[in-house]
């Protein structure tokens, strides 16, 4: 029987990997990779950082793959999830945030960062950028300041000079905002691959 | 001071971004371990934080390379054996299919074996005969634990339900309960993914589950493999069979967690046809 793994769902990759496949991981890693690489890199702005995240997520997918659940949304969902949690808490670790602000230095100089990052469904990620531009200011800013530079949103809040509870409100009212913009823009957010 | 319930609700979506500190997370954790509502919108949450990621840059050369290396670290000596044997224990003699090799365009992986932690939940359960439920081995892959709580991710899974059914080459499999009065109807793709439908099953009090098994043709005869617990309730469940030929489908009542081997009647049983 021919057991093509690009062809699988990857609710059924993570059965595989469950299952001690490891071409299944390998298939999980060349779909995903390149998303948890960017989002880690995007954070830390330390290459060898990012490609740390990048081995402990998909080593904790292998270590541990019932704790991701299908019906609870997708693997690229879960995958960047957990990339964000372990990029956000290395952040806040001294060394790692004095690295990304060193980088941050040497990144503002050089122009066109953003076009070293290979977009990997740029009209998908237009639709998602206008979306998040369609935003009131105050919500676009908190969600950016908490999700990409990961600060607490007590940070942003400091960031923002805005009271602690209104920033929190924001990243929630917020985010159920851009939810809807995304529906509205005909972008799906959860379900299988 | 300890938050009341409208503060946890209003951290949510901070949460969901991991913009809360230590205290906030274990608190809002303790919150969401009893209410699926909030659950459900941190779930929501995150699909949407996921969308904002949706640029990616192509990883870096050699790093599958390290972590495949990682896993050889921590893989005891490969074990012999079809890959039905690590689904399910059987007669340590058996011999069957190999294991697929990988996709071409996915990174090659040097033929290695599980780690020390997965083959201790696999121990050696010897081979029974066909179609009892009594010998069964247990694999943890409960894909589906918490559907009751995500029937908005439903979506997904019915419509992988409806192409089934509207694909020729699927299998179906119609389990009924002894007495005839609960049913659940099972679809199986020809390359072993399948989705069994229990919206119509009754709910199980706190302390139970559902745990599907599958009776498999496998080389060395006829195996009962787990293929999930399912929690007390469910509308959808997937599953995998890769290896060896799914005959029969087998629905029991366990205690909450599952069981490593069923001593259970089938609470519903159903043929593949």
């Amino acid at each position: 029987m021919k057991d093509d793994l690009s062809e699988y769902s990857d609710a059924a990759l993570a059965v595989g990997i469950a299952r001690y496949r490891q071409e299944a991981l390998a298939e999980a890693y060349r779909r995903h990779a390149g998303a948890v690489y960017g989002l880690a890199r995007r954070l830390l702005m330390v290459e060898n950082l990012a490609e740390e995240v990048v081995q402990e997520v998909f080593l904790r997918l292998w270590n541990q793959p019932d704790r991701y659940d299908p019906a609870r949304g997708s693997l690229r969902s879960f995958l960047l999830a957990q990339t964000h949690g372990r990029a956000v808490d290395m952040l806040r670790s001294e060394g790692a945030r004095k690295q990304r602000e060193e980088r941050e230095a040497r990144v503002t100089a050089e122009a066109g960062y953003d076009m070293e990052l290979e977009v990997w469904d740029m009209a998908t990620a237009e639709r998602v950028r206008s979306s998040l531009a369609a935003l009131p200011e105050g919500e676009r800013a908190a969600i950016e300041l908490a999700y990409f530079s990961g600060l607490t949103y007590r940070e942003v809040a400091r960031e923002l000079e805005e009271p602690e509870g209104t920033v929190k409100s924001r990243i929630r009212s917020g985010l159920k905002r851009l939810r809807g913009e995304l529906v509205a823009a005909g972008i799906t957010t959860g379900g299988e691959r | 001071m300890t938050p009341g319930r409208d503060d946890l609700d209003e951290l949510l979506g901070a949460y969901a971004l991991d913009a809360v500190d230590a205290q906030e997370r274990q608190r809002v954790e303790e919150y969401l371990a009893h209410n699926p509502r909030a659950r459900a919108e941190v779930e929501q949450h995150r699909e949407v934080a996921t969308m904002l990621s949706y640029t990616g840059a192509p990883a870096p050369e050699g790093l599958w390379d390290r972590i495949a290396e990682a896993l050889d670290d921590r893989a005891p000596a490969p074990e012999p054996g079809p890959e039905l044997a690590k689904v399910m224990p059987m007669s340590p003699r058996v011999t069957a299919d190999p294991v697929p090799a990988p996709p071409a365009a996915a990174p090659s992986l040097a033929p290695r074996s599980v780690r020390r932690t997965r083959r201790s939940w696999t121990g050696v359960i010897g081979a029974a005969a066909a179609v009892v439920v009594a010998l069964l081995s247990w694999r943890l892959v409960d894909v589906n634990r918490q559907l009751a709580d995500a029937r908005a991710h439903g979506v997904g899974l019915e419509k992988a339900i409806e192409n089934l059914q509207q694909d020729s080459t699927t299998r179906r499999a119609d389990l009924l309960s002894t007495d005839g009065r609960q049913a659940a109807h099972a679809y199986v793709a020809v390359d072993g993914t399948g989705y069994l439908d229990g919206k119509a099953l009754v709910v199980l009090d706190p302390d139970h589950t559902y745990q599907l098994w599958g009776v498999v043709q496998g080389p060395a005869g006829q195996q009962v493999i787990s293929l999930g617990v399912l929690g007390r309730q469910f509308d959808v469940a997937p599953f995998v069979v890769r290896q060896g030929t799914l005959l029969k489908l087998v629905l029991t009542e366990e205690a909450r967690g599952g069981v490593p081997v069923s001593s259970q009647p089938a609470a519903l049983a159903g043929d593949l046809i």
